[in-house]
């Protein structure tokens, strides 16, 4: 190829990148500013719907403390199944095995921090616990068509920007089958589908508003708010790495033990059959 | 600004001033485990003095190992549980922030079946520096 060809081609190529250029970056500058590291701002007791959670001040997992979302009677049921095993400490938390994501949409109510990276086609939600990624897609495409989706942790999310405000859908969530909303026992099923809007307050918060319908678990649209708040510039996010040196493994039963430097378990007392 | 946002935060600042006037800091930091942590005595706060033997900086929870002197006069190993190293470094905790052989006052909530490990509270050095709720 002569030298003359190859100036060209690469005008021609420029040519394209600074017609094209503009557009994307002006896309880009009408997308907010949610770059730096954030954490959730609703308590920090793992509860994963604080508005109706009682007692008020009540921690996840804790003896009768629960959340009352429009559960279906048969949810209403397994909910209150898992409560009794919560109070007994024998309610395992999928995510405490190291080996399994939080799913969607626990993801939103996670410790430690998060990061919210938008970008004209795809948005990316990634927690510091676990750690947990949820794309969500809004090139215009839509969610799969029913051959081609399986239940997954995370499920598939496809939405739209609206001004400042993420609009997404998540589908094909896992529920109950591998996954909690948090730690009193509270799940969904794999029917559930969750209408999320995103945007940042006036109070620099960012705010979740969340719409879950769930034919199985929800007599009615159960709306869940969730905070974010923005932490010092300059914080920096690490691996979280659960199976490094996971101390904690849980056992059949269900128990937590403790297992000693050498991987010998400490507790006086562990479960029959275990 | 909503009235649940403002209700959220005139509790967060009405707890902070709750914290300062007792003397104590927030718990949070020992509670974010990845796993349940009812096998502890939250009601409980046991102090001790203890040797540091080794402080394992890891994911998803940090141990620091000690060497605590039972009531016969013999020294024995406790392993102290705390949060993960991510969020605890934010907090002002480092990875040297316990050194073997260091000498160090801890507060922790001590498992309710006995055994020899507890959740961590708080830690005072010998300095007078402290971590955590002191």
């Amino acid at each position: 190829m002569g030298n003359a060809l190859r100036v060209l081609q690469a005008a021609a190529v420029l040519a394209v990148l600074l017609i094209l250029s503009p557009v994307a970056n002006s896309q880009s500058a009408s997308l907010p500013d949610w770059s730096g590291v954030w954490e959730r701002f609703e308590g920090n007791g793992g509860i994963f719907d604080p508005s109706t959670v009682e007692p008020q001040d009540g921690r996840a997992g804790n003896p009768g403390v629960r959340q009352f979302p429009p559960l279906t009677d048969a949810w209403e049921a397994k909910y209150q199944a898992n409560l009794a095993l919560a109070a007994k400490d024998r309610l395992p938390d999928p995510i405490s095995r190291c080996g399994t994501p939080a799913g969607f949409p626990r993801l939103l109510a996670l410790p430690d921090v998060y990061e919210f990276i938008v970008r004209p086609e795809q948005s990316w939600i990634i927690t510091e616990n676990g750690p947990n990624i949820i794309r969500i897609y809004t090139d215009g495409r839509d969610h799969p068509p029913p051959e081609e989706v399986w239940p997954t942790f995370t499920g598939d999310s496809v939405g739209h920007w609206d001004g400042q405000t993420l609009n997404f859908t998540t589908v094909s969530m896992i529920g109950d089958e591998s996954t909690v909303l948090d730690r009193s026992g509270l799940t969904l099923s794999d029917q559930a589908t969750v209408a999320t809007r995103m945007f940042k307050t006036d109070e620099g918060l960012l705010r979740a508003e969340l719409v879950i319908e769930d034919p199985l678990a929800l007599r009615e649209p159960w709306h869940v708010t969730r905070h974010f708040r923005r932490l010092p510039a300059g914080t920096r996010v690490y691996d979280y790495a659960c199976a490094e040196n996971n101390r904690n493994p849980i056992t059949e039963s269900g128990q937590t033990l403790t297992l000693d430097t050498e991987g010998n378990v400490i507790d006086i007392a562990v479960d029959e059959n275990d | 600004m909503t009235k649940a946002i403002q209700s959220l935060l005139v509790r967060q600042k009405l707890m902070a001033l709750t914290i300062c006037f007792a003397g104590i800091v927030s718990v949070t930091e020992v509670v974010n485990a990845h796993h349940s942590n009812a096998m502890f005595d939250k009601t409980q706060v046991r102090e001790v003095t203890a040797t540091v033997r080794e402080f394992q900086w890891t994911n998803p929870h940090i141990w620091i190992q000690v060497l605590i002197e039972n009531e016969d006069g013999e020294q024995e190993e406790w392993s102290i549980e705390g949060g993960g190293p991510n969020t605890l470094f934010r907090k002002g905790w480092r990875p040297n922030s316990f050194k073997p052989g260091e000498i160090v006052e801890f507060k922790m909530n001590p498992m309710l079946d006995g055994s020899n490990a507890a959740l961590f509270r708080g830690a005072r050095f010998s300095n007078g520096e402290t971590l955590g709720n002191w």
